[in-house]
């Protein structure tokens, strides 16, 4: 039923832009896999060339071991869930179903009876006869699964599906979306630029910067040892600390900063030496307000600067004493009344929660 | 202010229409309201034979006037099976097209509009006038001479070019990743076209066959070089106003204004239906969907007075009007025809037995008080002529 997906060496030109560059993945069968990244990334580039609209200008893409070159998109084992959609608007919602059927030459019982099954998956039973924009949000995103789905694909493309939807609907879709998953078990990749729904769905994920791939890896890997800057501060939030290697200790490393020195994890494939210029990332809810026996390897003094609430978490902006920005969350549940603008404390963070990389561009946001 | 400009804006729109509706049912020869002869269905039907003997056919009775419409229709239907698809097939290559490319697509594209319909016509008889006389005498020779062809052809040109701009502006609002998700989903590119692109076109398909077929039906400039030997309803029309105006074109006229109205009235009233039946479902679903008490379900609409009850009353008042002096003046039917047909023939005898009295004689013939050479022959004798004339430099 489900499929490998493999991108070879998948480069796409536009004239002399590349909008992929060397793309090397392999997405096992029945796997849930997202492609993560900023807009203009070429994760949607990559989808194209998947499903068959694109031609990798260089490379090959593998589905099932065989490879896709010169394929037509009508002819690969593949059903695209676009952005905006693309329900038909002049068919009703079983016409929209079975059309892959109807384009096939399946009799009208047999067409029926598969729309009525599909429509029983994704629990719009007895809707058939509606037309789409009778639909409600979440119910078209449900109808363009179940015409994805209706084709029997061994590989489902998703594009950012989710991103017309408000939140409380794209948080239930996202479990329904994983659900559905199991139960049809086939492999899914997914295309999105928010991280939120990338970690939350994912086996594994793969970050895209400017066409090429930065990470790979399943979710909590990625957001706990990022291999480049980019992911550390794209996946998630960081602060970045810039300083200098000053020493070694095993796998952690000592970082002096205009604000002082920490002590940061390094990751195995990113070794540094003395004196390399880098950034120590702490991520803004494993900054502590220490209690009385909290023991930290690392201490920084800050200046609160503003204070936002989110609900369940209270997030803090403060300065260091160079002007860099620095940003903690503390959860609701904890009192933090005598911490107001203007006042200094000192915060905490652990040594094996922060990642030292080397020095390389951040994801601007 | 707005309603009095409202009514001039309509007076001068309509009014010649409403005018010429009326001289349909006069039974004078020359369309006229005033003055009235009878009320009559006259020029509807088989028309007259005038007191001095010519034939004034009615519309029934016309035989070149339905000659020429089977033609027009004829030629309606050809330029509708023509330009649809040529304006369609040129509209989507439009969409396909990109880069500067497009620009220049689209000015050849609508160039034929451009060009002023005499040439398009000239041109078309001029170009199949060479090629039906390279065939001989075989079948290219007969339809290269065929007017009703040509027409065809000659109006395709640039008829063709309004069908594209309605597909246009159809086509820019359509998405195209409905054709790419058609693709995905293993439909074939003739697929994709018959079952997307068509059922997605076909209100602009309808506008373009509605309009394109009646461009070509009220056409002139164009078919008058075009179609040769033959007549379609233009040229008939045009060639009668030629001879002196009949009221029989009056009548043709409100024939087609009355088929027109019909048309745009159960056009509207289906529209409306669809609409409400639109309308109800879409409440049902509203219902189905929100709380009760959401949805106010006292609201009643009360009676009101339409807009255009000025109008409609004003048109009322004079129609009874009209009426009511027809019918006291005993100006209706067919004992007031006769009546008015007998004292046209005395007059016309008179005038004929003073015109014989006035006959010329031939000395007058050659040289009257105002037409003879006395006055005008000796204008170059004239000493004060070339007073002022300072000769050429």
């Amino acid at each position: 039923m489900s499929a490998d997906v493999e991108l070879s060496d998948v480069s796409v030109t536009f004239g002399s832009f590349y909008a992929a560059k060397n793309v090397n993945v392999k997405v096992n069968g029945g796997e849930f896999f997202s492609f993560l990244g900023p807009s203009g990334c070429g994760k949607t580039t990559l989808l194209r060339a998947i499903s068959g609209f694109q031609e990798p200008s260089e490379g090959k893409v593998l589905i099932d071991n065989k490879d896709m070159s010169g394929i037509g998109p009508n002819k690969r084992p593949t059903a695209l869930i676009f952005q905006n959609l693309a329900l038909f608007p002049l068919m009703s919602v079983s016409e929209n179903i079975a059309f892959s059927l109807e384009v096939r030459g399946v009799s009208k019982e047999e067409r029926k009876k598969r729309a009525d099954e599909l429509l029983e998956l994704i629990a719009l039973e007895g809707q058939g006869d509606k037309k789409v924009h009778q639909l409600s949000g979440g119910q078209k995103q449900r109808v363009a699964i179940a015409r994805a789905l209706a084709v029997e694909p061994k590989v489902l493309l998703l594009d950012e599906p989710l991103s017309a939807l408000d939140l409380k609907l794209r948080q239930r879709m996202r479990t329904e979306l994983r659900e559905i998953q199991k139960r049809v078990n086939i492999t899914f990749i997914y295309i999105t630029h928010d991280q939120g729904e990338a970690l939350t769905m994912s086996d594994r994920i793969a970050v895209m910067n400017e066409g090429e791939l930065e990470q790979i890896g399943k979710c909590d890997e990625v957001y706990n040892n990022p291999l480049t800057p980019f992911v550390a501060t794209f996946v998630g939030e960081n602060n970045p600390l810039y300083g200098k290697v000053t020493g070694i200790e095993g796998d952690k490393a000592k970082i002096e900063t205009a604000d002082g020195q920490y002590l940061a994890t390094m990751n195995e494939s990113k070794k540094l030496n003395i004196g390399d210029e880098s950034i120590a990332f702490v991520r803004p809810e494993s900054l502590f307000i220490p209690r009385d026996g909290d023991n930290f390897d690392n201490k920084i003094d800050v200046n609160i600067e503003s204070f936002e609430f989110e609900g369940n978490l209270k997030n803090f902006y403060a300065s260091l004493k160079s002007g860099a920005k620095i940003k903690f969350s503390v959860p609701n549940a904890i009192d933090t009344s005598s911490i107001t603008s203007g006042s200094s404390i000192v915060l905490g963070f652990e040594s094996s929660k922060s990642i030292i990389l080397p020095k390389a561009s951040l994801a601007i946001d | 202010m707005m309603g009095i400009y409202i009514f001039i804006f309509f007076a001068y729109l309509f009014g010649p229409l409403i005018i010429m509706s009326i001289t349909a049912f006069n039974s004078a020869e020359f369309p006229s309201i005033t003055p009235w002869e009878c009320f009559s269905f006259r020029w509807f039907n088989e028309g007259k034979i005038a007191y001095d003997g010519q034939h004034l056919a009615g519309l029934l009775s016309d035989w070149r006037l339905h000659d020429g419409i089977i033609s027009s229709l004829i030629i309606g239907a050809g330029v509708v099976t023509l330009s649809v698809p040529i304006g369609m097939a040129a509209a989507i290559v439009l969409t396909q097209v990109r880069s500067q490319l497009r620009d220049i697509y689209y000015s050849i594209s609508i160039m034929p509009v451009l060009f002023p319909g005499v040439i398009i016509g000239i041109s078309t008889v001029v170009l199949w006038d060479r090629i039906a006389g390279l065939g001989g005498e075989g079948f290219i020779a007969d339809i290269g001479r065929n007017g009703i062809f040509l027409t065809i052809l000659a109006q395709t040109c640039f008829i063709s070019t309004y069908c594209f701009l309605i597909f246009v502006a159809r086509l820019q609002r359509f998405d195209q990743t409905q054709e790419e998700a058609a693709l995905d989903l293993g439909a074939s590119q003739t697929q994709v076209f018959f079952k997307i692109l068509v059922p997605y076109l076909s209100p602009a398909i309808a506008s373009a066959a509605v309009i394109a077929f009646l461009f070509s039906f009220e056409n002139y400039n164009t078919t008058v070089f075009s179609i040769l030997s033959d007549q379609t309803l233009t040229t008939v029309i045009a060639s009668k106003v030629r001879l002196g105006i009949s009221p029989a074109l009056s009548a043709l006229a409100l024939t087609i204004i009355a088929l027109t109205i019909i048309a745009a009235v159960t056009y509207e009233v289906l529209r409306r239906r669809a609409e409400k039946r639109y309308a109800e479902s879409q409440e049902k679903f509203v219902k189905e969907k929100a709380a009760d008490n959401r949805i106010n379900k006292k609201y009643k609409a009360g009676f009101k007075i339409p807009k255009g009850i000025t109008a409609i009353l004003l048109i009322v008042v004079f129609a009874t009007y009209g009426a009511t002096q027809i019918v006291k003046n005993d100006l209706y039917g067919q004992s007031c025809i006769d009546a008015a047909d007998k004292e046209k023939k005395s007059k016309f005898l008179e005038q004929l037995q003073t015109l014989e009295s006035n006959e010329l004689t031939d000395e007058e013939l050659s040289g009257g008080s105002l037409g003879g050479n006395q006055d005008y022959g000796d204008i170059f004798g004239d000493p004060s002529l070339f007073q002022d004339f300072g000769g050429f430099d």
